[in-house]
């Protein structure tokens, strides 16, 4: 062993960043304290804990120092509670850099490295925040590329963002749920109780009661509605504006994905873990002919933000990025899953309109019923079929040496793709309608994305072939054969 | 052993059935209407289910995989890699003790992979256990 390393403190412009971050995170203590400084006549209090706070945010990056050596990365952090967070190099799977607005202003990157290992919170490996012109030999050194100074990376762009692709944001209920937030948070501040006074308040009222109820909830569901979809198409725009997602086929070969118009947010995968793809199609993205991507990848959450590799795009561009990943020939026809398959799916659909119907059949012997209800209970049971049909002819599979491909659902459907080589399981499970209708559910166990993915319905007979298929020692077991 | 894990819960509900009737014995219809439900439940989870567990609980570790069948409503067929192994742990709860029993659960770099084979012999459980122990010692490559 050489001698060590020496500990390197953060970029000192973060004595900036980190006491105006504190300032903000602590917002809500003090205006607290305002008011409390207010209610006493002593603004000592309100000086005080803001002082405090300053004072916690710079003393951040005094205690904050990281060093990287030839085995492992090690970060020492924390102002009262002291933490040394070492990594061993090799285990290393992914960098992602996310810059704020502040940060951005101030060229700073906040750097995250994670593992295979489901670090969350805590465990999270995360410089805060390092120099952008740093970054690019930081991430090198990190990701133990050969430095390449002289030759220029061939970099390969799979996928750009295009201002056309802003059309599939409204389709999500992103905006929905940021004003139900939004109402959430004022309502808990106690705001309403300040509006519900004021001069703005009562006018609104009175308009209310002039125009009457039923054009009131109409403005007011219009109102709600184009505010959803226009926060959600800002959103989209902020989050994924610029987005590009590139390939570098140098050594290992990365995958490196880039977006954000004020707060720019980067990944780098390591290609070598990547174990495949979800194409994920939800009912209304997939009317317009969309779709997006998600990385099944080790060492990185399968759900959510952080195996996000296209947000909502035409689907050709999707599939083609899918295919270019994996093989071409995961985009091919998919097998049905049959007749008894079908037959479940249309019983599973029509066993909420059953139950509904004897319900409402029951209580017409007591009450009389409006023949809306029935109008309402058409409209459903048609609704019901059509999600049978959609889900039935979801249903697929396709299996070969290299690749597992599944599809299933309707609302939420998805296709995954998953790299037979990163299978290391695999479950066959009936329920009691499945044994008597010959269908097993198939869950291929691995260690990257959601870690099980499952085939729905498989052909009893089918299951463990599919399964012997993708992984050959599954054939040798004679459990199976029998 | 598991008539035994099944009549604790439903033995507790019984005293539970108990303790109400004594202090509110209005209502005699619905004690004994409970008190039926109880009974009738009783006998199916300790006498029957016990029983058809057994017949689907097979479990087998080759020289490749390990491989187990569970289930009674649910079957469930599972079969991992022994070259995928990362742990093993035996585990014997206070009724596993009480039988001599202990449960083995191999555990692959996948949440969804863990093969658990449930009660076993004591003496079979840690022969299993070092098995497969010097298997996955051997093995580099864990998928992940």
């Amino acid at each position: 062993m050489t001698q060590p390393v020496a500990w390197r403190r953060l970029s000192p412009r973060m004595l900036l960043v980190h006491p105006i971050h504190e300032v903000v995170r602590q917002l809500p203590l003090l205006i607290g304290s305002v008011v409390l400084g207010t209610a006493t006549g002593n603004p000592l209090w309100s000086i005080g804990l803001l002082a405090l706070t300053i004072g916690y945010g710079v003393a951040r990056w005094y205690t904050t120092s990281y060093r990287i050596d030839a085995e492992q990365i090690q970060l020492r952090a924390g102002v009262l509670q002291r933490k040394v967070l070492s990594l061993p190099r090799n285990r290393i799977r992914s960098v992602s850099t996310d810059a704020r607005l502040l940060h951005r202003l101030l060229s700073l990157t906040v750097v995250k490295v994670s593992t295979g290992q489901e670090g969350r919170g805590d465990a999270d490996f995360e410089l805060d925040a390092v120099l952008t012109d740093e970054l690019t030999a930081l991430r090198a050194l990190l990701l133990e590329e050969a430095p390449s100074v002289d030759a220029v990376p061939t970099e390969r762009v799979l996928a750009r963002w295009q201002p056309s692709w802003l059309r599939y944001s409204p389709l999500s209920f992103t905006g929905l749920a940021m004003i139900a937030a939004a109402f959430g948070l004022v309502y808990q501040t106690g705001a309403v109780a300040v509006l519900e006074d004021s001069e703005l308040a009562r006018a609104g009222l009175d308009a209310a009661e002039r125009a009457g109820v039923l054009v009131t909830v109409i403005v007011l569901a219009v109102g709600v509605l184009v505010g959803s979809v226009l926060l959600s198409v800002a959103r989209s725009l902020f989050t994924y504006g610029n987005l590009m997602l590139s390939r570098r086929d140098d050594g290992d070969g990365v995958l490196h994905l880039e977006h954000g118009l004020l707060r720019l947010r980067q990944h780098t995968y390591d290609i070598a873990r990547l174990r495949g793809g979800t194409l994920r199609e939800p009912l209304l993205v997939r009317l317009f002919g969309g779709a997006r991507l998600d990385a099944v990848m080790t060492g990185v959450n399968g759900a959510g933000e952080a195996s996000l590799l296209l947000p909502p795009c035409p689907r050709a561009t999707a599939q083609r990025v899918l295919g270019e990943l994996t093989a071409p020939a995961v985009g091919d026809e998919l097998r049905g899953h049959g007749a008894a398959a079908t037959r479940r799916r249309w019983t599973k659909a029509f066993m909420f309109p059953a139950i509904l119907v004897v319900a409402l059949g029951v209580s017409t012997l007591y009450v009389a019923m409006p023949s809306a209800v029935w109008v309402v209970f058409g409209v459903f049971c048609v609704a019901s079929a059509g999600l049978a049909a959609d889900r039935s002819r979801a249903l697929g599979h396709r299996v070969d040496a290299q690749w597992l491909v599944a599809r299933s659902g309707s609302l939420e459907r998805r296709r995954d793709c998953i790299a037979a080589a990163g299978i290391i399981g695999w479950t066959v499970r009936q329920t009691v309608f499945q044994r008597r209708a010959g269908v097993a559910t198939l869950i291929a166990a691995t260690a990257a994305g959601v870690k099980g993915y499952r085939v729905l319905d498989v052909p009893a007979d089918l299951a463990w072939a599919v399964a012997a298929e993708a992984s050959p020692w599954v054939a040798d077991n004679e459990w199976v054969r029998a | 052993m598991w008539a035994v894990a099944a009549a604790v819960p439903w033995a507790l509900l019984a005293v539970g059935q108990v303790v109400w009737w004594v202090l509110d014995g209005r209502w005699p219809l619905w004690h004994a209407l409970a008190a039926a439900v109880t009974v009738g439940g009783a006998l199916f989870f300790i006498g029957v289910v016990p029983l058809w567990r057994y017949r689907v609980h097979r479990w087998e570790v080759g020289a490749q995989a390990v491989y187990t069948r569970t289930g009674w409503l649910v079957e469930e067929r599972r079969i991992a890699p022994i070259s995928r192994v990362q742990t093993v742990d035996t585990q014997r709860g206070p009724i596993d003790r009480l039988f001599g029993l202990a449960n083995v659960t191999v555990t692959t770099a996948s949440s969804a992979g863990a093969v658990q084979i449930v009660a076993l012999d004591s003496d079979v459980a840690d022969r299993i256990a070092a098995q497969l122990t010097d298997i996955a010692s051997l093995g580099e490559q864990d998928a992940t």
